[in-house]
């Protein structure tokens, strides 16, 4: 059995016809060869999959295709704009909040989708939205940290 | 065998077309051009603007540019047409015969290409690992833990491979199951290896430990339990094996060191081994949990057998069942000093559980007693380390090589000892702490100890933070402060372990550094080509990095053991040095001028008056730029007896001192820690965004394990195997107040006097934390980690005591 569902992914629109348990990490990264997401838990705890639908922060590896059916997805590879990094992005990379990396486009979207939503949030607001993306290199830290610099600029766009 | 596909050269990253690479090249040297003038505002005059001389600098790493964009090629995320699928069948139980393996049904299911069982490998090829090879690839008749991989099988899709693996029909004929070292060592207790129950049984003896005891005042003793730890490397094994078009069984895969896998998949496949090529892929996360076989050498047996490319992800379920611990451990320890504070002896006794194959457990083992009562002087010690096997998933290597536990046991005891003297924790160290010239317990004179350094760095803090919390008003959390040291020897222990360098220039001033140790996620290869500009004096801007492919690199050595700034650094350095002259003496015979009238000097060409670019002298040369091969080896004198371990296991020591600072709810036993200084020798610093990163994540994974950490085991399986029950630290838990302090203490024997990082700042940690415990609510723990209800335990029975106690002071008014 196969479900048709239609998806903006990147903001191009895409038709699909997926089976009742495929999840969207999979949809992402084997039909569009979106591989930015990464996948390791698979139990929606880690955040290493995580990817904006219509604006949130998700975590792709517990969502089902079907259950993304017409909703608009944002991945890691349409954060830059316009061959720049993004705020986030160029804050992620100076403040030396990437080590292994595993971790880092779930955490840029996390960071991306709360600046978004709220561009000068405090520290404490930045910390409780990271809560859901685990990082075994930083210790954290320098990913507050570059978030922080981002929310005193006064937000990712 | 047919020919599939090509890696670009060496590349780590999908970088795109030709004009995107150049133009996000352009974008990277714009934001690191950004932070060096930042950081210039705060350098040395003559250091400003000097493109060669980065040594030092805290700068952003090329390969972040990648990753922030989602584009870093984890072995998972190589694209490849027609890859096949592999997943293992594993034992589901932890001591077994194998009586037969049915794979008929298997076999039959849609999308099944190839299954491996270990008959299929000739019985000579069937065993690897690391120190010894006693580990199979697939088992064979006989299963030590339940997770031990039997049967591979590749199909079209994961799913596929997935249920065919559910479909293999295994009889097995259960044994005893041996759960402890304990159960391991009793008389009459199954073998479960041909050599017996015993790993490794070492010993360290220095001077008289019954004299030393006798010359004591005071004693103070202790037993310490610690339990198995995941790595919890965010990024699961992954591998992809396929064959280039020179016929070349190329494996791609996260590792810390190819060369090893290089070596093991040539034997297992029978290859020579230049028909093997072992890239190492972006690696998400090691701690010394990727230097093992995991997929390597069945993805590559299952190319060979099908002629397809063959690719493999573990779930994180499989990391947590099968793939390496930290080693539970059993510590029995005794110190003795004298009123004034001198240490007379140090008596210790390790228990540890190896789990079902040898691993790294001899490494580590070899580590702890090496490293028992460093950083401190102990005329008079004895060391007895036992591992044994047991049914759980092999204990191997992780960050520190168990010397995590060896502090935390001789801290804890430093502290208690400290208070039975009436002395302060600072004052006891510095009266007992290594100084340049001492003699740690292998005999080796020891220099560039920098240990009373960090501890003088860090007790105004602690003084400081002692005033503050005085003045803190009353919350109903009881606040404490506590503080642990190290030293810690860089690299392998006793034996050599050499690092080499090649440094080349093309045409165009593009100079490539080939190193072997890989970079694992530490941004060491942003530090080796700091190292390799300076020593050399082209510009950072034109240095990339090649590392850890074993047809491109020499066999350096894996990145283990804190080793790769000190070892490859100093290769690096050499090979920068060599590059130089070489270069200059091409430049000299083009002008017609003697070598000592060129040098290099700060990405330009000095030539008497005159200066050239970079470009232009490569332009000048080109005629013999290919001649020139910049190489450099380092090689320095390890040795130490394996039976004794006396000699000089190191060729030099980082040192620390931390200090935590906690808040208890005496009523929840919930602990926070608050803020923590750590201060390092670790010589220089190469790159202090590295460093500092290294830090942070070490200061992290050290509470983790202090507090949560634990892989739960009962009867032969492993309860917790997933990140929902396994506690591991989240932005939460641990506190943003994270201080480095680099004491900058020059390394007469590092690269620009650098040393090395990556695992030391863990090791205090947890005994920082116990003595925070102490200072707080008066209780000793010794048991990692330190839960919850062991705590409350502690603190109840602490409050018992007491109470009587408190009673009778009230009723006959004596103390
Ligand atoms: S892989 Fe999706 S949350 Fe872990
Ligand atoms: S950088 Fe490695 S897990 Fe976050």
């Amino acid at each position: 059995m196969t479900i048709e569902i239609s998806l903006q992914v990147n903001g191009v629109s895409h038709k699909f016809a997926v089976s009742p348990t495929e999840t969207l990490v999979d949809l992402l990264r084997r039909r569009l060869g979106l591989t930015g997401t990464n996948k390791d838990c698979g139990m929606g705890i880690c955040g290493a999959c995580t990817v904006m639908l219509d604006g949130l922060p998700v975590s792709s590896c517990i969502l089902l295709a079907s259950q993304a059916d017409g909703a608009a997805v944002t991945t890691i590879e349409a954060i830059e704009r316009d061959g720049r990094l993004s705020p986030v992005q160029e804050a992620f990379l100076r403040h030396g909040a990437s080590q292994c990396g595993y971790c880092t486009p779930g955490f840029i979207i996390t960071a991306s989708a709360l600046l978004a939503e709220n561009p000068h949030p405090s520290r404490d607001e930045i910390v409780e939205a990271l809560k859901g993306n685990l990082c075994r290199c930083t210790g954290y830290k320098r990913i507050v940290e570059a978030v922080e610099s981002v929310a005193r600029q006064g937000g990712p766009t | 065998m047919t020919t599939i596909w090509k890696e670009p050269d060496g590349e780590k990253f999908a970088l795109g077309s030709i004009e995107e690479q150049a133009h996000w090249q352009k974008e990277y040297q714009r934001i690191l051009r950004a932070v060096r003038e930042e950081a210039d505002a705060t350098r040395p005059a003559e250091r400003i603007g000097r493109d060669s001389h980065t040594v030092g600098m805290a700068l952003p790493r090329n390969d972040a540019l990648y990753k922030v964009r989602g584009k870093a090629r984890y072995a998972a995320n190589i694209p490849m047409e027609g890859a096949l699928f592999c997943r293992f069948a594993r034992s589901t139980e932890a001591h077994a015969r194998i009586r037969g393996i049915d794979i008929s049904e298997a076999k039959a299911m849609p999308g099944v290409r190839a299954i491996l069982t270990a008959d299929d490998i000739p019985a000579d090829q069937l065993l690897i690992g690391t120190l010894t090879d006693d580990t199979p690839v697939l088992a064979k008749d006989h299963v030590r833990y339940s997770g031990e991989p039997i049967v591979a099988i590749a199909a079209e899709t994961e799913e596929a491979a997935e249920a065919a693996c559910l479909a293999v029909e295994i009889d097995y004929e259960p044994l005893p199951m041996i759960l402890t070292p304990e159960e391991a060592l009793a008389p009459g207790a199954v073998q479960l290896d041909p050599d017996g129950n015993v790993i490794g049984d070492l010993k360290l003896e220095n001077g008289d430990i019954e004299a030393g005891l006798r010359a004591a005042d005071v004693v103070v003793e202790g037993s310490f339990v610690t339990e198995p730890v995941d790595h919890c490397f965010l990024e699961p094994p992954s591998g992809l094996a396929f064959v280039d078009p020179d016929g070349v069984l190329t494996v791609m895969v996260c590792t810390q060191y190819p060369h090893y896998h290089h070596k093991q998949i040539a034997r297992v496949a029978g290859l020579p081994m230049e028909k093997v090529r072992v890239v190492q892929t972006v690696v998400g996360g090691a701690f010394g949990g990727k230097m093992d076989n995991t997929v390597e050498c069945a993805i590559a047996l299952l190319v060979l057998k099908t002629g397809r490319p063959v690719r493999m992800l573990y779930t994180r379920e499989e990391v947590f069942t099968a793939t390496t611990k930290r080693h539970a451990m059993k510590i029995r320890q005794k110190i003795g000093a004298t009123k004034d504070g001198r240490f007379t002896a140090l008596d210790v006794e390790y228990l540890a559980d190896g789990g079902a194959y040898r691993s790294y457990s001899l490494v580590v083992g070899g580590r702890c007693v090496i490293h028992t009562g460093m950083p401190y002087r102990f005329p008079n010690s004895r060391v007895h380390y036992v591992a044994t096997f047991t049914n759980y998933p092999p204990s191997g290597a992780m960050r520190s090589f168990g010397v995590v536990k060896v502090a935390f046991a001789l801290e804890s005891l430093i502290d208690e000892l400290a208070g039975r003297l009436g002395m302060s924790p600072f004052e006891i160290r510095r009266i007992n702490g290594l100084v340049d010239g001492d003699k740690t317990s292998t005999g080796q004179v020891i220099h560039d100890v920098g240990l009373l350094k960090t501890l003088e760095a860090i007790e105004p803090i602690y003084q400081e933070r002692r005033k503050a919390l005085a003045a803190q008003p009353d919350d109903g959390l009881k606040r404490g402060l506590g503080i642990a040291c190290l030293g810690y020897g860089i690299g392998y222990s006793g034996i050599r372990n050499p690092s080499t360098a090649r440094m080349r220039v093309t045409a165009d001033g593009v100079v490539t550094a080939c190193c072997g140790t890989p970079d694992i996620g530490t941004g060491s290869d942003m530090s080796l080509a700091q190292i390799a500009a300076q020593s050399s004096g082209v510009g950072l801007h034109r240095v990339r990095v090649v590392s850890g492919d074993s047809t491109k690199t020499d066999d350096s050595g894996p990145t283990s053991a804190s080793r790769t700034t000190y070892f490859s650094g100093n290769a690096a350095y050499i090979c920068g040095q060599d590059f130089k002259r070489q270069f200059e003496e091409a430049v000299a015979r083009a002008r017609g001028v003697t070598a000592a009238q060129v040098r290099i000097e700060d990405d330009r060409i000095v030539i008497g008056n005159e200066r050239l670019s970079f470009e232009d002298a490569c332009r000048l040369i080109s005629a013999e730029i290919e001649d020139i091969c910049g190489y450099g080896k380092f090689d320095p004198e390890i040795e130490a007896s394996i039976l004794t371990f006396k000699g000089n296991p190191y060729p030099t020591y980082v040192y620390a001192t931390h200090l935590v600072e906690v808040a208890v709810d005496a009523e929840l036993g919930r602990v926070d820690v608050l803020r923590c200084w750590a201060a390092h020798d670790a010589g220089t610093i190469v790159n202090p965004t590295g460093a500092e990163g290294q830090v942070d994540g070490g200061v992290a994974m050290g509470i983790g394990q202090a507090l949560w950490e634990k892989v739960e085991r009962r009867d032969g399986v492993i309860l917790n195997p997933h990140y929902r029950d396994y506690l591991m630290a989240g932005a939460k838990d641990v506190p943003l107040e994270i201080k480095s302090i680099f004491i900058q203490n020059h390394d007469r024997t590092g690269p620009f006097g650098a040393k090395g990082l990556a695992e030391v700042s863990l090791i205090p940690i947890p005994a920082a934390i116990a003595s925070a415990l102490h200072d707080a609510v008066g209780i000793r723990p010794k048991r990692l980690p330190m839960s919850t209800e062991y705590l409350l335990g502690l603190i109840n029975e602490r409050a018992r005591a007491a109470a009587p106690a408190a009673k009778a002071a009230a009723g006959d008014g004596h103390d």
